[in-house]
């Protein structure tokens, strides 16, 4: 392989494992709260790629409710991915009410409260279908108005050239993730956040809320899932209401790799998975998909926590 | 000996695990400026009546009034932000977290930078082996160094009640007279303390008044001085 090949598809493999890393992110900071795999987080990814897309004022399909509708105005790019991201939070919110924090007061089994969330991934699957058909969506190119299709980062006569979707994917998720991981280590609400993580009991001992940062999870998780959503839509197409159940595995196998619940380990558990998928030789690239497991299950068998995983947490 | 409006008063407490009673029908005030032991051997029931003062368990019947206020309708963040720290048993220093954030989170209902530095210090003039090991994960201190850990913590929060659950739990003597030495002069600072304890000879040197605790029932309850030469206490809890 080329070397200019070789820088290529590592970029390519950085930028969208950095999407990678900030959906996973997502699943982390609830399991890490809540002990608990949040099956609806790739429904929530859908449904940001979805918001955005409306927000923008793309059309909608031939079928469904919204068959042919269209927001009377269209927001800039950068900023429907935000707002579109934040109606994802809010929708991650209201998952959390209606289905987590009952759960929780009744002291249900962790086992109960994940087949349920998994039923909610189904219904807001189903919902996105009756509204907006099960039809591919692509962003109008218009979008990233004004930039050239692709950046040479090379020379004319040995050409680096990259995507500038891929750029663009990658600089706004590597932001977030900087962004996310000064919150959580830098400010006073991100450490109550991981003082309730390690102890909820105690942290309310502490004048901490503990419903109410485990309400901002929901949304900050729901929020960087809905990002993902759009970039990977950006990027490739919205391929239908199941758009995120697919990706939503594969999120699964880089917070496993990872190491559960351990946030350096949802990050490079993402770019890992990102980058060996772009390195694979084009004559596999139907196995695109299986690369992520295959990687997972190496890992596994010789470290089972993962890669930054602990192997136990001691409690003192 | 206390006069005036109680700072904590506790009124046909009851509370149950499920279908198992661990309270009932407590009475018990505290004044402030006093300090006040519970006493009781292991399974009475006083840590269960700090977690009830503290509203991580709920009350089944019975009142709890905190200067005169409920508190049974507070969750138990607002319970410390009316002025009460609970220190558990067990001391529950969050172990992956450093000395510092540990402290910082005892502070967390406080929005006065410049005064909870000032409180920081303080503590870590109180206890200078904390700041020796401020950057430390509070999971790798000895067992001394997380009750101290616990207790300053505790004081981050300007509490004007604090709730002591056997601070001298698994310590050794020497760090058991230093962490009481502190808190004698967090007392005399003002600071109105509930001890509970199993080393009876310990809490009662301490406090003015005591409560004894049997199966989940106040059984008596005198000053200190009286309670140290009754027969049943010495009998069952003096040893
Ligand atoms: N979570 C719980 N579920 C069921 N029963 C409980 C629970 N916690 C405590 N109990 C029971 O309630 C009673 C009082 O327990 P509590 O912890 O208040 O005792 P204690 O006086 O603090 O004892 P120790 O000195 O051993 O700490 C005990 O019989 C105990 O078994
Ligand atoms: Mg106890």
């Amino acid at each position: 392989m080329e070397l200019t090949t070789l820088l290529q598809q590592l970029i390519n493999g950085l930028s969208i494992g950095s999407v990678y890393a900030i959906f996973a992110l997502g699943y982390t900071l609830i399991f890490s709260i809540l002990g608990i795999i949040n099956f609806a987080h790739g429904a929530v990814f859908t449904l940001g790629a979805y918001f955005t897309y409306a927000l923008t004022g793309a059309r909608f399909g031939f079928n469904g409710i919204f068959a042919e509708a269209q927001l009377p105005f269209g927001l800039p790019f950068l900023l429907a991915l935000f707002v579109g991201a934040g109606l994802a939070g809010l929708v991650g919110v209201l998952v959390e009410r209606a289905l987590f924090r009952p759960l929780r007061a009744r002291g249900a089994d962790p086992l109960l409260t994940l087949v349920s969330s998994l039923g909610i991934a189904v219904a807001l699957v189903n919902t996105i279908q009756y509204f907006v058909g099960a039809e591919v969506y692509s962003f109008p190119s218009s979008v990233l108005q004004g930039l050239p299709p692709s950046v040479n980062f090379g020379t004319p006569e040995a050409p680096l050239v990259v995507r500038t979707v891929q750029l663009v994917i990658g600089v706004i998720s590597l932001v977030i993730l900087v962004v996310l991981t000064w919150f959580i280590n830098r400010t006073k609400t991100g450490r109550a956040l991981r003082a309730v993580a390690e102890d909820s009991t105690t942290s309310s001992l502490l004048g901490i809320n503990t419903d109410r940062l485990i309400l901002l999870t929901f949304f900050i998780s729901g929020f960087v899932g809905g990002i993902a959503g759009t970039l990977v839509g950006l990027s490739v197409t919205i391929t239908g209401p199941y758009f995120g159940i697919a990706f939503g595995l594969k999120g699964l196998a880089v917070i496993v790799l990872g190491g559960l619940g351990n946030i350096p380990g949802a990050v490079l558990g993402g770019i890992v998975i990102g980058i060996a998928e772009n390195l694979l030789p084009s004559s596999a690239v139907a196995y695109k998909d299986a690369i992520a497991f295959a990687i997972l299950f190496v890992v596994l068998l010789i470290r089972p926590q993962g890669l930054l995983g602990r192997t136990q947490v001691q409690k003192v | 000996m206390s006069a005036g409006t109680p700072l904590l008063e506790l009124k046909h407490l009851t509370v149950h695990y499920g279908a198992i009673q661990a309270l009932k029908d407590i009475h018990l005030v505290v004044y402030p400026g006093e300090v006040v032991t519970l006493i009781g051997a292991n399974g009475a029931g006083k840590s269960t009546t700090l977690r009830a003062i503290s509203r991580i368990i709920a009350a089944k019947a019975g009142e709890i009034l905190f200067e005169g206020q409920s508190l049974l309708a507070e969750r138990p963040d607002r319970v410390v932000r009316m002025g009460i720290a609970h220190v558990p048993e067990g001391r529950r220093v969050l172990a992956r977290m450093t000395v510092e954030d540990n402290l910082l989170l005892g502070a967390y209902i406080r929005g006065d930078s410049a005064g909870i530095a000032d409180d920081l210090e303080q503590q870590f003039e109180r206890f200078p082996r904390l700041r020796e090991r401020r950057e430390q994960l509070a999971g790798t201190l000895s067992g001394g160094e997380q009750q101290m850990l616990a207790i300053a913590r505790a004081l981050m929060s300007r509490p004007r009640l604090l709730l002591l659950d056997e601070p001298s739990l698994g310590l050794a003597p020497i760090v058991v007279r230093e962490i009481f030495a502190t808190l004698r002069q967090l007392n005399s600072a003002g600071v109105t303390v509930l001890l509970v304890e199993q080393n009876a000879t310990l809490a009662l040197q301490m406090a003015a008044r005591g409560y004894v605790l049997e199966a989940g029932s106040i059984k008596f309850s005198d000053t200190a001085d009286k309670l140290m030469i009754d027969e049943r206490v010495k009998q069952a809890y003096l040893g």
